[in-house]
């Protein structure tokens, strides 16, 4: 085994484990365990308040914003929407990948449970398409409950999923969250030719 | 034999005088020693039988005068310690099976081995060995699972004090056959799980009717039982009507709280889910969505339905992923038995599911009638 055929196994066995929770219980109840835990995690970030939209985009250029923190840099493309450089799941996806060739089975079944209309979904503004993977159903989820911690100017915040890339390159749109944000589909297409994931920051009154 | 005990008595009955001289000269021997009595019509037995204890008759069917069935239901009737083998020059299933349901303990067709009528009358009589009398406050159902579990091949005659009749065939353990007026088997034996009160007969029999009843022994009586706690909670609940619950605490996921629709949706769910809460022994209905996310519930006071939904969540899509593994179809409802009662899953959809949660005491027949009757209400009125 060559070096960059070196598995993490810490990787492997997440990936693997949504396998086998997928087998166990299905693709509705293992998309809900997973979005279960990002929301467990987001529960744990402190809530912070920023006094700007400026101070918010600083705080994620310090890596200090709490949506950084579990994503890393994104970048504000203009009017409230956001380009995600790297999938946060990409490095795993990629040693997997890299071994096994594949994705473990199942992971399509999952990734179209993801995107079907759903309650949780709707209230977290996620999926509709904008799901390319299972990790989406923990990431996008987890960003908009974080935001849910963060104040901008004493306002609360929330996050909607546009669209999403697939490390294939196959891009997804959530069409009902691009109508309900009134952001341009060609705008989320151009975004998701440089970046992984496109999101739009409201800032309610 | 112990040479002590007094020789049973064996009764003839046959219209040929022939039959009966060669059945009297022949059937004794070293192994068979019975005191034999005959008569040469059914009229004749009935009198031998008025006068003289018998333990076992054996009858021909076509007599003139009373038929060998006719004094078969006779003997069973008025004897019932009496035990009766038929015999036939004319057999067909129908007498067979007219015999058998009558309590005959074995069928014979003519010509037959003398020391085959040997064999069925020693048979016959070692049956008369076995226990007699009266058991009194036990359930119909205990005896048939009690056959069940002896692998008993017998005939459980029933009769009701309003004069209902039927009959449960068992072939080794399993319930193969029964009867009730016109009833399908299968529905004759769930039928006959319904007589409240009356005489049950065991009868012990080698000849049994061809098996009807193909499902599994087991099934059959789950679902006999299962539709006998129904129509118990049918009854329960008409008399339970206007019994006010207390200490609900309602908890609904609302998800805007500024929908009218949205409120009416829920208001409706809030019904149809009190369905369940307001059975006696019932605490908790939650409908969850298939990723566990609650969709709405009523529960009692201290219980996490968001956590039941989560939990259940995985229960439910365990059981479903079972039953595709096992090729079974999809899944309609699933118990889970604790110590301190049942959790009852049932599929509302396919988007969601109904989660249950009941004391011991509870009647499960009638949650399970409940489910069937809401679950596309349910559906319909939460769009799912």
């Amino acid at each position: 085994m060559g070096e960059g055929k070196i598995l993490d196994i810490a990787h492997v066995s997440f990936l693997d484990m949504i396998k086998v929770m997928i087998t166990m219980s299905g693709a509705a109840a293992a998309k809900g365990t997973l979005i279960r835990n990002a929301l467990n995690t987001a529960e744990k970030i402190k809530e912070v308040e920023y006094a700007s939209f400026n101070d918010f985009l600083a705080a994620i250029e310090n890596a200090s914003n709490p949506i950084t923190m579990v994503e890393g840099k994104s970048t504000h493309i203009g009017d409230f929407v956001f380009g995600l450089q790297a999938c946060p799941f990409g490095p795993s996806i990629k040693n997997y990948t890299s071994v096994f060739e594949t994705l473990p089975d199942g992971y399509a079944d999952f990734t179209e449970e993801f995107n079907k209309p759903g309650m949780i979904t709707n209230k977290y503004r996620v999926g509709e398409g904008a799901g390319v993977s299972p990790f989406c159903s923990v990431h996008q989820p987890l960003r908009s409950a974080v935001a849910e911690k963060i104040k901008i100017g004493g306002k609360k915040i929330e996050i909607y999923q546009l669209g999403c890339k697939a490390g294939s390159g196959k891009k997804g749109f959530a069409d009902k969250w691009i109508a309900e944000t009134g952001v341009a589909r060609e705008v989320v297409d151009k975004v998701l030719d440089n970046h992984m994931c496109c999101y739009f920051l409201k800032i309610l009154n | 034999m112990d040479s002590k005990e007094p020789l049973k008595k064996v009764l003839i009955v046959d219209d040929e005088e022939d039959m009966i001289w060669s059945l009297q000269k022949s059937l004794n021997n070293e192994n068979l020693q019975v005191d034999i009595t005959i008569a040469s019509s059914g009229e004749d037995a009935l009198k031998v039988l008025a006068v003289k204890p018998i333990d076992l008759v054996v009858t021909d069917i076509k007599m003139p005068g009373i038929s060998g069935i006719d004094l078969l239901m006779r003997i069973r009737n008025r004897y019932p310690n009496t035990g009766v083998v038929v015999m036939t020059a004319f057999p067909s299933p129908e007498h067979k099976n007219e015999a058998l349901a009558h309590g005959s303990l074995h069928y014979l067709e003519k010509p037959f081995d003398i020391n085959e009528l040997r064999r069925v009358i020693k048979e016959a009589l070692a049956h008369d060995d076995l226990f007699k009398g009266t058991v009194s406050g036990i359930e119909l159902s205990d005896i048939i699972q009690i056959n069940c579990l002896s692998k008993s091949s017998t005939t459980l005659r029933v009769k009701t004090s309003s004069g209902r009749e039927g009959r449960v065939y068992f072939n080794s353990g399993a319930i193969i056959h029964a009867e009730c007026g016109s009833l399908a088997p299968e529905e004759a034996f769930y039928d006959i799980l319904t007589f409240k009160g009356g005489m049950i007969e065991c009868i012990s029999t080698k000849a049994l009717p061809k098996r009807t009843i193909e499902k599994d022994t087991e099934a059959l009586l789950l679902e006999g039982m299962a539709r006998l706690d129904e129509l118990k909670a049918i009854e329960q609940d008409k008399k339970a009507l206007g019994t006010p619950k207390v200490e609900m605490k309602v908890q609904n996921t609302d998800q805007d709280g500024d929908n009218k629709n949205e409120e009416e949706i829920m208001n409706g769910l809030k019904n149809l889910l009190a369905e369940f809460t307001n059975l006696p022994g019932v605490n908790t209905a939650c409908l969850v969505g298939r990723d566990g996310f609650l969709l709405d519930s009523i529960a009692i006071a201290g219980t996490d339905s968001e956590m039941i939904g989560a939990i259940a969540s995985s229960g439910f899509g365990a059981s479903e992923s079972m039953g595709n593994q096992l090729q079974k179809g999809g899944l309609t409802m699933t118990m889970i038995e604790y110590e301190q009662g049942p959790v009852m899953l049932a599929p509302i959809g396919r988007e969601a599911f109904l989660v249950v949660v009941a004391d011991k005491e509870a009647n499960l027949g009638m949650i399970r009638l409940k489910i069937k009757k809401h679950a596309g209400e349910i559906e319909k009125t939460a769009s799912i």
